[in-house]
């Protein structure tokens, strides 16, 4: 049987060695866009501020793919899936057959109408790419502008004041709104920023950026302009499932799958933050977001894939523990 | 990362510009002063769209070899570059064409046999270089911007290049090459933003690129060849295509004629008249002329022969290169039969040494066998070789007045070598022939006059050796390893030597372009010194460790390099670690 994992992510990596745990006679295949090593993305922080190195950045190696005979294909791009043919195409338009496929595409910072014409000024952080272009321009980076009530945004707030820049942080509202974080915790983030000396516009959105030799100029609906060197900006997070275009898998915001992973479709199946599970109790899809969620559907998806029958159980609440730490303690205390 | 040396391989079929991919980058890089070696390799069928490759090694300093592995493989082809994929070095990179209208079946696809340690760039080769030209002719260029970019290489060199390059071909040209290069730059710059640098010294002087076949030519035209006759064969045919087009100019003569024994023959009767001449020919040619080789030997006729040797026997392996001439240079005629043997070792040996094989053949009077061989003889490499135009160092020895009264066309001498006038000139009248002679020229079967002459013909290399370029020893003088290698394989190994001594074990080598004859003390002195000889070769037998052992009498480990691609500078290190472990044990 051969198993094609699209996305190698935690949820993509974590379901390959599973299969291959139960079964090693399953051939995986494992496709990845980014060039890298799979890495601990939620470490980018860490790796951006040189609080962690290389070996702690990486959580798989090669020898792990060759020992695992998990034949891993980095840098390559899937454009669209045949479910009737059971194949699969690559952006330089490569043909491959599966008999079990596994989405773990994860999602990605999304701009939504009024940022989109700028996107070529706005630098993304949430790939090893962003951090390593980071590495290179921000020693000469004085100052930040930053947009965006995302749980990255706060990584990227914590790491930019760990490297003692000047910032400003344009929030909707009176205070900046984390999803899923509990409102205590958004108390704690109001007073983290303000401790930290980061200039916060508030009740204003971000709606023009321009760039003017090296600097950009950033303008507020409330006609605030700010100069800046550079500038972190995005709406909200949302599944990659581009490459759905075209079947029929069910989807809404994500790929919709039951609790064994599965989607709609016949032997494909999907995980991680690209995923929308059904939520029994409240009878409704829920992306089941974050890091230690998308390696647990990733394990779940590998073993029903290998043949074994799990149920993923939803988390109600979403704690953040990584590595036994609550994610204050990751960030500012 | 940064990178002070890069190796760089173009692979496709046929009118995917693989040769000139090569050319350009090449002489980009020798104009901005870096040093580069060239490889090609075409598929021996002459029809169809055979696979073929070029790889260029460049560096900040001198190259010797084309090493070990490549950076990048830019995949023209995909079915044909799979198999290349192996020599990519960790952390390489492979360039293919993202943009193939059809489906690829997996098997097919050469992103699918990228190992993940590789990082495969996807880059719409096609579609940009129709968007630059409106054909897919400029994939090439439009890779080669890419390459510029992932290894941060200064882009004006290659501007310069292309413009110097398709100048000829009009501005147009020029102009879709440019936008073909900008776009390939471009898009990966977009795409990769994050390249490597490639670390270059921005003062260096642009440097001379030349191939082993250019270096031959050139050097015989600049020390007087004025006559070249030959018939074409893989991979000798350059030298004939450099002479056809030169020669003319400086009042000289190229014939192709209807086969190598025409091509000897015609040679000899050049040189007969008093012309410095040349053939060049390749393993098949050089059995046919054998017999005249001898009758050079015989009759005492200068003759340069140079070989670019392939692989044999027979047709043999027409585009692979070995070693395995030696043999029959040496030992390919009819009776004793003594000629000079010379194997440069690089393209100035090339130029150099067949200025010094004509001093041989002109003033000894003896056929002179240049074993050049396909790798060198192809390849391009950059050298600072200071041309010697109307050099000679020697011509032929005249009869004096007095010898004229009773000419004696064999006269014997103390080194063997008779005063020589040409037919028609006044005051001689001598004949020639293949059949055993008397001093005079006339046929004669005396055993005791054949004893005489034969001495006198083998006298000539004893004399000889003190006109012989001089040996060299190279590597660390105290070392107990010596190590003998001829001909194109000493690049590799010297190479491989320093790769060892990297490893901490220490080698020198006795580096002589001379096979036959040979300055034998130096070589005494020099084997006596080492405690183990490794003797490298590329044939199966042995041939040039069966000489030195006969001459020698040493008990050299000897190491047959099968006919390769290149030889690998890391497999002759691991060779001289394990000689080393077995001395030190
Ligand atoms: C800066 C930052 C800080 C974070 N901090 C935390 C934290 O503290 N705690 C926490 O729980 N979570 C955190 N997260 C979120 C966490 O990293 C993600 O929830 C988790 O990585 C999701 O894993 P995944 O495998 O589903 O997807 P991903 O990690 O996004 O991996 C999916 C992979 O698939 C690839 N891919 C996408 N589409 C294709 C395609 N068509 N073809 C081929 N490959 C494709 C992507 O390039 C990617 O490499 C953080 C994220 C960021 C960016």
């Amino acid at each position: 049987m051969k198993c094609v994992i699209i996305g190698a992510g935690i949820a993509g990596v974590t379901a390959a060695e599973t299969i291959k745990k139960i079964n090693q006679d399953i051939d995986v295949v494992l496709i990845g866009k980014e060039q890298y090593l799979p890495y601990n993305r939620y470490r980018l922080t860490d790796y951006l501020c040189n609080v962690i190195d290389d070996t702690q950045l990486y959580f798989t190696s090669f020898d792990f793919f060759k020992k695992n005979n998990i034949k891993y294909r980095n840098g390559e791009y899937i454009k669209s899936i045949n479910p009737a043919e059971k194949t699969i195409k690559y952006y330089h338009n490569e043909v491959m057959g599966y008999d079990k496929l596994l989405i773990a595409t994860g999602g990605s910072q999304h701009l939504g109408p009024i940022l989109k014409p700028f996107s070529q000024y706005i630098q993304s952080y949430y790939t090893l790419q962003d951090i390593l272009l980071l590495k290179k321009f921000l020693p000469d980076i004085k100052h930040c502008v930053v947009y965006g009530e995302n749980l990255s945004n706060l990584d990227l707030l914590a790491g930019l004041c760990n490297l003692d820049k000047k910032i400003t942080y344009i929030i909707k509202g009176e205070k900046a709104r984390f999803p899923l974080l509990k409102e205590e915790f958004e108390q704690d983030v109001h007073y983290f920023l303000k401790n930290k000396g980061i200039q916060c516009i508030t009740n204003d959105k971000l709606v023009n950026i321009k760039k003017e030799k090296k600097k950009f100029t950033v303008e507020t609906l409330n006609q605030k302009i700010i100069k800046t060197d550079i500038v972190f900006a995005w709406d909200d997070s949302k599944p990659n499932i581009s490459l759905l275009e075209g079947t029929a898998i069910h989807k809404k915001t994500g790929i919709l799958v039951n609790q064994y992973m599965e989607t709609s479709e016949q032997d494909i199946f999907a995980a991680g933050d690209c995923a929308e599970i059904y939520h029994p109790i409240l009878k409704n899809y829920w992306i089941n977001f974050g890091w230690p969620n998308a390696r647990e559907q990733g394990e779940i998806a590998g073993k029903n894939i290998a043949g074994e029958k799990a149920l993923y159980q939803i988390h109600e609440t979403l704690t953040f523990h990584l590595e036994g730490k609550p994610i204050k303690a990751r960030w500012w205390e | 990362m940064n990178y002070k040396e890069l190796t760089v391989r173009f692979c496709g079929i046929a009118g995917d510009g693989i040769v000139s991919s090569s050319r350009i980058i090449s002489g980009a890089c020798a104009d901005a002063g870096l040093h580069v070696m060239v490889n090609d390799i075409y598929s021996a069928e002459i029809r169809g769209l055979g696979k073929s490759t070029s790889t260029i090694r460049f560096s900040g300093s001198k190259v010797y070899s084309m090493g070990d592995g490549i950076n990048a493989l830019v995949g023209l082809a995909q079915q044909e570059s799979i198999d290349e994929i192996e020599d990519i070095r960790e952390g390489g990179s492979v360039i293919y064409d993202s943009s193939s209208p059809a489906d690829i079946p997996e098997t097919e696809s050469l992103a699918s046999h990228i190992p993940p340690e590789v990082n495969g760039y996807g880059i719409p080769l096609k579609t940009l270089a129709n968007q630059a030209s409106g054909s897919n002719r400029g994939r090439n260029i439009v890779s080669m911007g890419a390459l510029c970019h992932l290894y941060g290489l200064p882009k004006t060199i290659f501007i310069n290049q292309i413009e110097k390059i398709f100048k000829r071909k009009g501005d147009k040209v020029v102009e879709s090459n440019l936008t073909a290069f900008e776009l390939g730059y471009e898009y990966c710059q977009n795409q990769y933003p994050l390249n490597n640098l490639f670390v270059m010294d921005k003062k260096a002087k642009p440097l001379q690129i030349i191939s082993g076949n250019e270096a031959v030519a050139h050097g015989a035209m600049d020390c007087g060849l004025k006559f070249f006759a030959g018939y074409p064969i893989t991979p000798a045919t350059k030298i004939m295509e450099i002479t056809a087009k030169e020669l003319p100019k400086l009042n000289g003569w190229t014939i192709q004629v209807e086969d190598e024994i025409a091509a000897i023959g015609a040679v000899l009767g050049a040189s007969f008249t008093g012309t410095r001449a040349m053939t060049a020919t390749a393993g098949p040619g050089l059995s046919l002329m054998s017999e005249l080789i001898n009758l050079s030997v015989m009759a005492e006729i200068s003759a340069v022969i140079v070989n670019v040797q392939r692989g044999g026997p027979a047709t043999g392996l027409p585009t692979k290169v070995e070693q395995g001439d030696l043999n029959i240079s040496l030992y390919g005629g009819a009776g004793d039969s003594p000629r000079v043997v010379m194997a440069p070792t690089c393209s100035k040996d090339c130029y150099t040494s067949i200025q010094a094989a004509f001093d041989l053949a002109e003033k000894y009077q003896t056929p002179v066998i240049f074993l050049s061989d396909l790798f060198l003889g192809q390849r391009l490499e950059t050298d600072d070789i200071k041309r010697n135009i109307n050099y000679k160092k020697s011509t032929r020895i005249k009869p004096t007045r007095q010898q004229l009264k009773n000419y004696q066309r064999y006269a014997l001498t103390e080194d063997g070598v008779s005063p020589l006038i040409v037919p028609g000139e006044d005051g001689a009248f001598y004949s020639i022939t293949g059949l055993a002679h008397n001093t005079a020229g006339n046929p004669n079967f005396e055993s005791e006059v054949h004893l005489t002459m034969t001495q006198k013909r083998f006298r000539k290399f004893k004399s000889m050796v003190k006109d012989l370029p001089p040996v060299e020893i190279i590597g660390d003088a105290d070392a107990d390893i010596g190590i003998a290698c001829w001909g194109s394989t000493y690049g590799a190994i010297f190479e491989g030597m320093q790769i060892a001594r990297h490893n901490g074990v220490k080698t020198k080598m006795i580096k002589s372009i001379m096979i036959y004859p040979q300055d034998e003390e130096s070589f005494k002195t020099f084997f006596a010194s080492c405690k183990k000889i490794i003797v490298f070769e590329m044939n199966f037998q042995g041939q040039y460790a069966a000489l030195l052992k006969s001459t020698y009498n040493i008990k050299p480990v000897e190491v047959h390099i099968p006919s390769v691609d290149p030889v690998s500078p890391a497999k002759i290190a691991a060779k001289i670690m394990e000689v080393n472990h077995e001395l030190t044990q």
